[in-house]
């Protein structure tokens, strides 16, 4: 499967480690050039490009008309919604995920901002432990 | 009527005074307190604190029966969620938004998301006055492919005829003033020195337009 990950911080470079174990094809784009080089250093298997997700010409370049799923990970919320509106509206992917940083911001992850599926790290870890804290009881 | 102004810069603050002062009701939102310093001393409206897709924020400051709604923070990315938003889930009936980089304004428009892109326009202005010198864009139509122009009859237009001007499809002179009176020109009227003439034009037909202005 042909995966663009936009975001390429610590969550979007550890999905696209675990992501390259499985045999995917990897692209991911990141907007701080340091980083971006860091990344590719660490994960030559894998297409690295130095620039803005949001920048529907730098989508373009990513290939994401040749992506099977978007995943947007930075850690702006307005910044992944944009990305998913614009592979969903412009580029026509068939699969978005995106990542909420502040879970006040949930409500804005759907259909309408082109978003398929939405992975909130607040909202997971609560329910985690809180699991974990209703098993001491 | 009732409007929802997301960022309180220089745009927003003047839109924002601008409406309060037509005596419309008026919230206008900023994440930063100090932003609100902007706003005329005469501004009757709502301040907020917060930002422009803060559920909380957007139907405290009255979204839910908002006639119009604008999105100008300094933040393209935040401006095109909020105006989504707003339009969307809210269905407020009129919604504006500014995109700076011209590029991206071009794909929002076609999301259906009214768009207004200043570094565009203003470009598109200079490069025209620089071009054009002694034609004034009164307004651009469309994306800009037709623009209204204003010009001032120079000795070169003086005595000729507008049907010598006015090409079907590019150029027509649609409004004539003189001594403070405007008329609606016909093939015949004849041009007279410091007559103010309103003319559409195929913006791509301003150069050919600008040598015909100089006609023997």
């Amino acid at each position: 499967m042909n995966v663009l990950i936009v975001g390429g911080g610590l969550t979007g470079s550890f999905l696209a480690q675990v992501l390259l174990q499985e045999g995917q094809q990897i692209t991911v784009i990141e907007k701080r050039p340091a980083s971006a080089d860091r990344l590719q250093a660490m994960l030559p298997a894998i297409r690295v490009i130095a620039g803005d997700g949001d920048d529907p010409a730098t989508l373009e370049q990513a290939g994401i008309r040749a992506a099977d799923v978007v995943v947007a990970t930075t850690g702006d919320d307005e910044d992944n919604l944009v990305v998913c509106l614009l592979a969903r509206q412009e580029f026509r992917v068939r699969r978005t995920l995106a990542r909420v940083n502040n879970p006040k911001n949930e409500w804005l992850f759907t259909a309408n901002m082109g978003v398929d599926v939405w992975v909130s790290q607040a909202h997971v870890m609560a329910d985690l432990m809180r699991e974990e804290i209703a098993k001491t009881l | 009527m009732k409007f929802v102004i997301v960022g309180c810069g220089r745009v927003g603050s003047r839109t924002a005074s601008q409406l309060s002062l037509a005596g419309h009701d008026v919230s206008v939102i900023d994440r930063d307190p100090n932003a609100f310093l902007r706003l005329s001393p005469n501004y009757r409206g709502q301040t907020f604190e917060g930002v422009g897709f803060d559920r909380d924020v957007l139907i405290r400051a009255g979204i839910e029966r908002a006639d119009g709604f604008a999105s100008v923070t300094s933040g393209d990315n935040t401006n095109i969620v909020s105006a989504r938003t707003a339009r969307n889930v809210f269905r407020v009936p009129m919604v504006v938004t500014r995109i700076y980089d011209p590029r991206r304004a071009e794909i929002y428009r076609r999301l259906g998301i009214l768009t207004i892109s200043p570094t565009d326009w203003g470009a598109t202005r200079i490069t025209e006055t620089l071009l054009h010198p002694g034609m004034t864009t009164l307004l651009t139509m469309g994306h800009g492919e037709v623009t209204l122009v204003e010009v001032i009859a120079s000795e070169h237009l003086d005595g000729h005829r507008v049907d010598e001007l006015n090409i079907p499809g590019e150029i027509i002179v649609c409004s004539l003033a003189r001594d403070g009176r405007a008329v609606i020109p016909t093939a015949g009227t004849r041009f007279r020195l410091g007559d103010v003439l309103s003319i559409v034009v195929d913006t791509l037909s301003m150069g050919r337009l600008q040598q015909m202005l100089r006609m023997p």
